[in-house]
């Protein structure tokens, strides 16, 4: 057990306030400056099943939801069994530990222990002295749980009031309620052995998707087109809370393909504007994909994966939709696909995306996960300033305007209705400078072979300026891990565990994962291993990998819907490196 | 205060410089005409205009105006000239496409577009068949009508484009006829200066691969049609059915609604391709402290 940190778990069926109870939770930790990662575990279901909430607060700088559970709530006896059971496999997570106490009310009965402190509460006679229904038990079930930590009432007391803020008698008879729990358990019980020390100052607790909102907005964007899916609604909600305030639109259309063509139709009349979806709905995409590719439209695309295939896994992750984006449309088209690592990266490679898709005029994917979407981290600050690139634009008024001219980095001035003397046509079939078809009466192939040499080009002048690629602890390691998008901190993690062994290790990480950066190849060059992880079953990344630095690589793969955890991480690397499985 | 006057803008404006290489006699040519007479005499200027279109025949349109033009996916062309409406009012967006493009392939986008009227004009080269994929049965060809696809005739009912625009809620529904460009052009001008979502179902004779439905097919049957009441929807969906040795063509149906961008509480007032962007400030941080 680590003394500097607390990882807690909340744990119910879907409608008993699980998730709400560890945002409190999450929230009175990053008030309290800590560092926190929050990791929600639910099901496809609006009532009942059984879902759980993670919350790992530390001292120190935390990179995933972390392993050894501290302190489970339970608020149904599954709860109390699933959780403190060794034996049950929940897909990495690992039970409550030794040490740990596991907070349920005394009604629970019958229940198998497993040498942990178990403390059986009148959770439910507290809530109904401040309601007619017990669903206010998690409420006390937090009040106990802080106090184990001896985490003042107060700074709870504050953040129950602000989710209850508009809701008046409520927050107050909840606050009441807590305190029953926090009171109770003082008491009664001895606290965690913990040694946490806070902050000074209330660090942001943003949500991935949130993040991808602030991104895109800081970006420019005006105009958002999108259809619910989880786990890409979570940036939705965000447009769709804000779209007032920052005086941006949000539109949900009849179906997928209407969404992407509306954020198409939008970027050609000059709005900045984006789509999103998860790989189901943006299936339907496909098609227009391309059309961005030949028009020159820019077009940033949000691809929040879950596992599939077909309807798949709704509510979990799976980062498996790569060789979708690479495939999305015929022929061949320039594409830019971007793989945030973290919360704060959502936002930073969001923005990124929306100058990318102006200055190279095709299309911009930002891929995420379920994980990555759906999980909320603590970010100390944002820097707000960003310089807003509008790529290259005709001024008005031009004697034969070549809307797609033939240029040296393959990028042409892009011209919107509205400017008078640049009236031209873009057009989906293959065309000249000018933008007229060359395929009707009589296909030009020089025209043809020309047109495409000069899109494609466009990737190689991006090529030229792409940023170095992420490593950590890497400069003495024997053992290359590479990673992209959000498994980075659970890899970092892996890697300082390994490391604490004596094995050195070290990881690439790559959050521009096309058109992939060639400096991975002298990276890799002289490691004894290339160990390739991904949350996925057929290793798309690592297919990349390998074709494009023609390298050995070793997977090591999760595909059971859960992402991974730091512990399981570090023994399924250490079993590569000591000669495979 | 004095109304400013409007533009002087000539049919010839509107001259692409790409010709039109549709098949001699393509009722296509008799809605280019339109369309171009109908925007002269509005005096927009081809600047302001924004053409899009899905895929087929007609849907080469875009490039044999002088205008801004669009040419995308097949059945997709209403959300985009959609979104280039929302996101710059100024612009006067008309989209265009055949019957196989809007009524099968984009048919949702149809249904949708209109019930929330956004402020285009949308108009179908109606020719009951696919051109440019020679000759296979479309959405409107007629039952037990013989075409590639269908050596012993078409099985399925065609659609009613206007019904369908009616029950949808189209605040302007019409019908023109390739044979008559000065009746096309008069009703274009309408559905251009409608505010809302403006719908032109025009016959367009197929002169290579439709001989069912041809010029004289058409002269014989369709007569031209002015309701007394052009709000009385029971009316416009009546005479919209009417279909045989008699086809009314016409102004169907025209109401005064909230557009969508009326109802949006961002397009109603702010027009985005001329705002800022919005600069993100320490406060709008602090919902998540």
């Amino acid at each position: 057990m680590n003394d500097r940190e607390v990882v807690i778990r909340v744990s119910g069926a879907a409608g008993d306030g699980v998730q709400s109870a560890g945002q409190i939770i999450a929230k009175s930790f990053s008030r309290k400056g800590m560092n926190v990662v929050t990791y929600n575990y639910y099901q496809d279901i609006v009532r009942g099943g059984t879902s759980w909430y993670q919350i790992r607060a530390s001292s120190d700088p935390v990179r995933s939801q972390g392993d050894g559970l501290d302190i489970v709530i339970a608020l149904n006896k599954d709860g109390v069994q699933r959780h403190t059971n060794p034996d049950i496999d929940e897909g990495g997570a690992s039970p409550l530990s030794k040490e740990g106490i596991v907070i349920f009310d005394k009604s629970i009965q019958g229940y198998e222990e497993h040498g942990q402190r178990y403390v059986p509460m009148p959770l439910s006679d507290i809530a109904m002295k401040y309601s007619n229904n017990a669903l206010m038990r998690n409420t006390v079930a937090i009040g106990a749980a802080m106090a184990s930590i001896n985490l003042d009432f107060e700074t709870l007391a504050g953040v129950i009031g602000d989710q209850f803020g508009s809701k008046g008698k409520i927050a107050d008879l909840n606050v009441n309620a807590a305190k029953e729990g926090y009171d109770y358990f003082k008491k009664n019980q001895e606290p965690l052995k913990k040694n946490l020390s806070f902050g000074t100052k209330p660090k942001y607790l943003v949500g991935g998707g949130d993040a991808i909102g602030l991104g895109f907005v800081s970006g420019g964007m005006k105009f958002y087109a999108g259809y619910p899916m989880t786990p890409a609604s979570s940036a939705l909600m965000y447009f769709a809370n804000h779209a007032s305030k920052f005086d941006i639109v949000l539109k949900i259309p009849e179906d997928e393909i209407s969404a992407i063509n509306m954020a198409i139709g939008a970027n050609y009349a000059g709005v900045r504007s984006a789509t999103g979806s998860s790989g189901g709905g943006f299936s339907l995409m496909v098609e227009a994909v391309g059309l961005a590719g030949m028009l020159e439209v820019p077009l940033v695309i949000y691809e929040a994966q879950r596992p599939g295939p077909s309807t798949g896994l709704p509510t979990k992750t799976e980062q498996g939709d790569l060789n979708l984006v690479l495939g999305a449309g015929q022929g061949d088209f320039p594409r830019i696909v971007l793989a945030p690592r973290n919360v704060k990266e959502c936002f930073e490679l969001g923005r990124e995306a929306m100058n990318l898709a102006a200055r190279y005029q095709t299309p911009v994917f930002v891929m995420v996960d379920l994980y990555l979407s759906e999980h909320y981290e603590t970010v100390d600050s944002f820097d707000l300033d960003f310089k807003i690139d509008e790529g290259k634009i005709a001024g008005d008024n031009q004697e034969n305007f070549r809307r797609y001219e033939d240029t040296e980095d393959g990028i042409s001035p892009r011209a919107f209705p509205g400017q008078p003397g640049l009236m031209h046509n873009e057009d989906s079939d293959e065309h000249n400078e000018f933008g007229q078809v060359v395929s009707d009466a009589v296909t030009d192939p020089r025209e043809r072979v020309k047109a495409m040499n000069k899109r494609m080009r466009k990737m190689e002048t991006y090529r030229k300026n792409m940023p170095p690629t992420y490593t950590y602890k890497f400069s003495d390691a024997e053992y290359a891990v590479v990673q992209w998008g959000s498994t980075a901190g659970v890899v970092e993690e892996a890697v300082d565990i390994l490391r604490n062994k004596g094995i050195r290790v070290g990881a690439i990480e790559v959050t521009h994962v096309f058109p992939l950066n060639h400096d991975i190849g002298d990276l890799v060059r002289g490691k004894k291993k290339i160990i390739v992880v991904e949350n996925n079953y057929g290793g798309q990344f690592d297919r990349l990998l390998r074709s494009e630095l023609l390298v050995r690589t070793e997977p090591v793969r999760k595909y059971d819907g859960e992402s991974f955890y730091p512990g399981q991480l570090a023994e399924e690397i250490e079993v590569v490196i000591r000669g495979g499985k | 205060m004095m109304e400013s006057p409007k533009q002087i803008v000539k049919q010839t404006d509107y001259q692409g410089e790409v010709k039109a290489d549709w098949c001699p006699g393509c009722g296509n040519f008799a809605q280019l005409t339109a369309v171009k007479m109908a925007l002269a005499d509005l005096g927009i200027e081809p600047h302001n205009v924004v053409v899009v279109s899905g895929i087929g025949c007609s849907s080469n349109f875009p490039e044999f105006i002088r205008a801004y033009g669009f040419h995308g996916l097949h059945g997709r062309s209403l959300p985009v000239a959609s979104a280039i409406k929302w996101v710059n009012p100024k612009l006067t967006v008309l989209a265009y496409g055949g019957d196989g493009d809007g009524f099968f392939e984009g048919t949702q986008h149809f249904y949708h577009t209109a019930k929330r009227n956004v402020d285009i004009t949308y108009m179908v080269s109606d020719n009951q068949i696919f051109g440019l994929t020679t000759g296979q049965a479309s959405p409107t060809s007629e039952l037990g009508m013989v075409t590639k696809t269908t050596p012993e005739g078409n099985i399925e009912p065609p659609v009613n484009p206007l019904l369908l625009a009616l029950s949808a809620g189209a605040t302007f529904v019409a019908r023109a006829f390739s044979g008559d460009p000065k009746h096309i052009a008069d009703i274009t001008k309408k559905a251009i200066e409608h505010r809302g979502f403006s719908f032109i179902d025009v016959f367009s004779p197929c002169v290579t691969f439709n001989k069912l439905n041809t010029y004289d097919y058409f002269r014989k049957r369709v007569y031209k049609y002015e309701p007394e009441d052009p709000e009385d929807f029971a009316v416009a969906y009546k005479r919209a059915s009417e279909w045989g040795d008699r086809i009314p063509i016409g102004i169907f149906y025209q109401k005064s609604e909230p557009t969508y961008a009326d109802r949006d509480p961002v397009l109603s007032k702010v027009n985005l391709r001329e705002s800022p962007y919005y600069k993100l400030k320490e406060q709008d941080l602090e919902e998540f402290l």
